[in-house]
């Protein structure tokens, strides 16, 4: 019993890593209907980011946290006004798009490469390897505070696309582009303000990795594909379907390890990808629209 | 005889490692190849090697699978991962004669799901083999590189009971999941992560702390430059570079280093006269035991014991196996262990 739980809360820590991980990639495709193929090598940036704003500055993980958000807020309001803008909308440039931000992935990967070599980063803080009991069990506190920072995240997201006028502008956009344009809306404006928020989120989780692993430059591939399963799982353009995605996704990987080998756990995520898209298309929850 | 050497960067991409190796034959014509680092890079590079019969030198590829394939044209400086575990296993058996580790003991043995990984549980499995009555392993587990998360795998471990929990992984992993066993407190009687632990990059990663007690075997330390070989290579070394060397810089030091005395043996850049030469090479070495070999029977790959350290809370890593090069003794149970 006391190993389920130790286990059970194990993977809702993960989750929250891995919920984190992906707000940025759905909330841009839920508005853009874009696959943002550069959210890897974002995260891996903004690790990189943080692990300098440490090492030079002292500045710990967590209190970096605003400075990616704003750093990376301008790389994705950048990225969107010098390249993105430029895309079709629509189905005509999804294959575009692709391309152009996997282009954009393998730049930044390369400039890591130069700058700072393919050596394994990794930062120290004094809470690394801390530990808080919890009903007999011991857990990660920096987990813990990975978990916490993303369900601020969360909450955050959740009141700024329910209670805001740019939240319901978001959410009505990612709906109808066309009416909101009729209805006075700045469309564009949107989609820049959603891209440099999706990619700050993206910044955000670079901050997170950076706090619990060693990175190098080619950080975030399976962070991207992890960040995509799901996305799917939870249902395309939902920001709570994503965190409860994210908690599938975790709790399949922490316990299918009593079933399969766990060289196999990570590809759980994957037959759970195609498994759901066959019996359910929408994901899990079935939204369809951003909420 | 001048050399030139063209160094090229792959950025650790396998498809680079691989264009690049074409693009030296084709457009620079070299001679030879000094090869990459790590296994997978090694095979893609050393298949370019076998179809154009050029003459491979690596420090930085050592699972067997890479030298079990029949090609002619590699070398391999770097000894086999099973010899790892083996030398590790030879310092427990020690300690467990010495009355310091149970009798049997149980072992946990994870590994990375790769050629590495599984040639290191081969190194604990032969030793256990071979040892019957001594040891048990109660777990035996692979995982997959680059994991977020190991709690279910020490969970196993836990639940277990190890002795030893020996494990074989890359720095990420290594730091991954060492920094989850410190923080589910966990604490076994002896710990080791295979060639990790020791670099200056753990210590940074995990702290003193995080670090003391591990147990590592390496092919190659800054402690055996004592005298002969080693010591003229750590002087010249650390005099040009500010600092001291690490194996992988040792390994590659040799792997140049037996291929120019290729050369000169076969007094010209003739491949195929190279080749032999590499094939039935036995020079005097920097590596444990002094000699350098690539024996065809174990398709070019070199074959010598490991050096066994251990991390110790004054920030020594002390050499404290085998017993003719030791440079200090080993701690084992693990004091950090209550009860």
């Amino acid at each position: 019993m006391n190993e389920v739980f130790t286990l059970a809360v194990s993977a809702i820590l993960l989750a929250g890593f891995y919920s984190a991980m992906a707000y940025g990639l759905g909330l841009i495709y839920g508005v853009l209907r874009i696959v943002n193929l550069a959210h890897g090598g974002i995260i891996m940036a903004s690790a990189y980011l943080t692990w300098q704003l440490f090492d030079h500055f002292a500045i710990d993980p967590f209190l970096a946290i605003p400075i990616a958000l704003v750093v990376f807020f301008g790389v994705g309001v950048a990225i969107y006004l010098g390249l993105v803008r430029f895309l079709p909308r629509g189905p005509a440039g999804a294959v575009q798009s692709l391309l152009l931000l996997f282009g954009v992935w393998l730049v930044i990967r390369n400039i890591a490469y130069l700058l700072f070599t393919g050596n394994e980063q990794v930062i120290h803080t004094e809470y690394a390897t801390s530990s808080v009991r919890i009903l007999g069990a011991s857990f990660s506190v920096a987990r813990i505070a990975v978990f916490g920072v993303a369900l601020v995240a969360l909450f955050a997201l959740h009141l700024l696309l329910t209670r805001t006028y740019l939240g319901r502008a978001i959410r009505a956009v990612a709906q109808n582009p066309d009416s909101c344009t009729l209805a006075g809306i700045n469309v564009e404006r949107v989609y820049v303000l959603t891209f440099g928020l999706g990619t700050a989120l993206a910044g955000l989780a670079g901050v997170l990795a950076s706090a619990l692993f060693a990175f190098t430059p080619s950080f975030g591939a399976s962070e991207l594909l992890k960040s995509f399963v799901i996305i799917v799982l939870g249902g395309l353009g939902s920001i709570v379907g994503i965190a409860t995605g994210a908690a599938v996704l975790a709790f399949a990987e922490v316990f299918s390890v009593y079933v399969v080998p766990p060289y196999l756990t990570s590809a759980v995520g994957f037959v759970l990808l195609v498994v759901v898209l066959v019996l359910r298309p929408g994901g899990l929850f079935g939204q369809r629209v951003l909420r | 005889m001048p050399i030139e050497l063209k160094l090229l960067d792959d950025t650790t991409d396998q498809a680079k490692a691989v264009n690049l190796a074409q693009r030296l034959i084709t457009q620079d014509k070299v001679n030879f190849f000094l090869g990459t680092y790590s296994t997978a890079l090694v095979e893609a590079q050393s298949t370019v090697a076998e179809q154009n019969q050029i003459p491979y030198v690596t420090g930085g590829g050592a699972a067997t699978s890479i030298y079990a394939k029949g090609y002619k044209w590699i070398f391999g400086t770097l000894a086999p991962v099973a010899n790892l575990a083996d030398t590790e296993m030879k310092w427990i058996a020690e300690q467990q004669a010495a009355g310091a580790v149970p009798k049997p003991a149980r072992i946990a043995l994870v590994w990375e799901n790769t050629s590495h990984g599984k040639d290191f549980r081969k190194g604990v499995q032969d030793f256990t083999a071979a040892h019957p009555g001594d040891y048990t392993v109660v777990t035996d587990e692979s995982f997959a590189l680059d994991g977020k998360d190991f709690s279910a795998i020490l969970s196993k471990v836990r639940a277990a009971k190890a002795d030893l929990f020996m494990v074989d992984a890359h720095l990420p992993d290594f730091i991954t999941m060492q920094r989850q066993y410190l923080s589910s407190n966990m604490c076994t009687k002896i710990l080791t992560y295979g060639a990790r632990g020791t670099e200056s990059d753990a210590k940074a990663a995990l702290g003193q702390t995080g670090v003391d007690y591990i147990l590592s075997a390496v092919w190659w330390n800054k402690q055996l430059g004592n005298s002969g070989l080693n010591k003229e290579f750590v002087e010249k070394f650390t005099a040009k570079f500010g600092s001291a060397p690490e194996w992988y810089q040792a390994l590659g030091y040799e792997a140049a280093r037996s291929l120019f005395t290729a050369i000169a043996k076969a007094g010209s850049v003739d491949r195929a006269k190279v080749r032999e030469q590499l094939s039935s090479l036995d020079m005097d070495s920097i590596l444990p035991g002094g000699k350098l070999s690539y024996p065809p029977a174990k398709g070019g790959q070199a074959d010598y014991p490991f050096v066994v350290q251990q991390n110790l809370p004054d920030g020594s890593s002390p050499i404290i196996y085998p017993a003719e090069v030791s440079t200090g003794k080993g701690v084992a149970p693990n004091p950090a262990c209550k009860g």
